[in-house]
């Protein structure tokens, strides 16, 4: 594949990956600081922001490179992308269940564009991490 | 598939890093090859038969299951 192809995903340098750890725990101080100024605060809106910025904090993470970002890495990022969307086709299919055999309907209120695109992203994430951590289970 | 990096190294004398350095990979996936847990790229294990200076046939053998 060509570099400038259309399809070539441009990553960020690795020291990104701070700032994508930091998206992770601010939603939930930043969410503790608006429930103190606004203590009627909706919680539903509450768990978006918390959504939104854990789904941004996964994306920074999954689209930062690796320090050396070879050949078997990105066969990794590449697995991770595929197997992130399976399980996330599976989680949203079994939540539709669920809610199904409570609610007696398929859709729910918790079905925003900010919780799956979180879900997405943290699959992505774990399926990554946990092909690198395979990799180096037994190291030599 | 099956491989010989680790006894090429040896008759070499060099680690790991050494030969992942040479072939421009991280460690770890020297390593990953070696176990056998990543079967490398035609290019990347033609990089690494050239740095042994052996056929790439005598570094790479298909096993029966692949």
């Amino acid at each position: 594949m060509k570099e400038k192809s259309i399809l070539n995903v441009p990553l960020l340098p690795p020291s990104w990956k701070k700032l994508g750890y930091v998206f992770i725990p601010l939603p939930v101080f930043l969410v503790i600081g608006l429930a103190f100024v606004n203590p009627q605060m909706d919680p539903n809106e509450a768990s978006q922001i918390i959504y939104g910025f854990w789904a941004i904090g996964f994306g920074i993470l999954n689209l930062t490179r690796e320090k050396v970002e070879d050949e078997m890495i990105k066969s990794f990022r590449q697995q991770a992308f595929q197997t992130g969307f399976y399980w996330l086709i599976l989680g949203l299919a079994t939540l539709m269940l669920i809610n199904y055999v409570r609610f007696d309907r398929f859709t729910s209120e918790i079905f925003t564009a900010y919780l799956v695109l979180f879900l997405l992203n943290a699959y992505i994430y774990g399926a990554f991490q946990y092909q690198k951590y395979l990799s180096s289970k037994s190291e030599n | 598939m099956k491989n010989t990096i680790k006894v090429e190294r040896a008759k070499k004398d060099m680690t790991q890093q050494d030969l992942a350095e040479k072939v421009q990979v991280s460690r770890q996936t020297i390593n990953s090859i070696e176990a056998g847990k990543y079967v490398p790229s035609t290019v990347l294990a033609l990089k690494i038969s050239k740095v042994f200076g052996v056929a790439l046939e005598e570094i790479f053998e298909l096993e029966e299951n692949d």
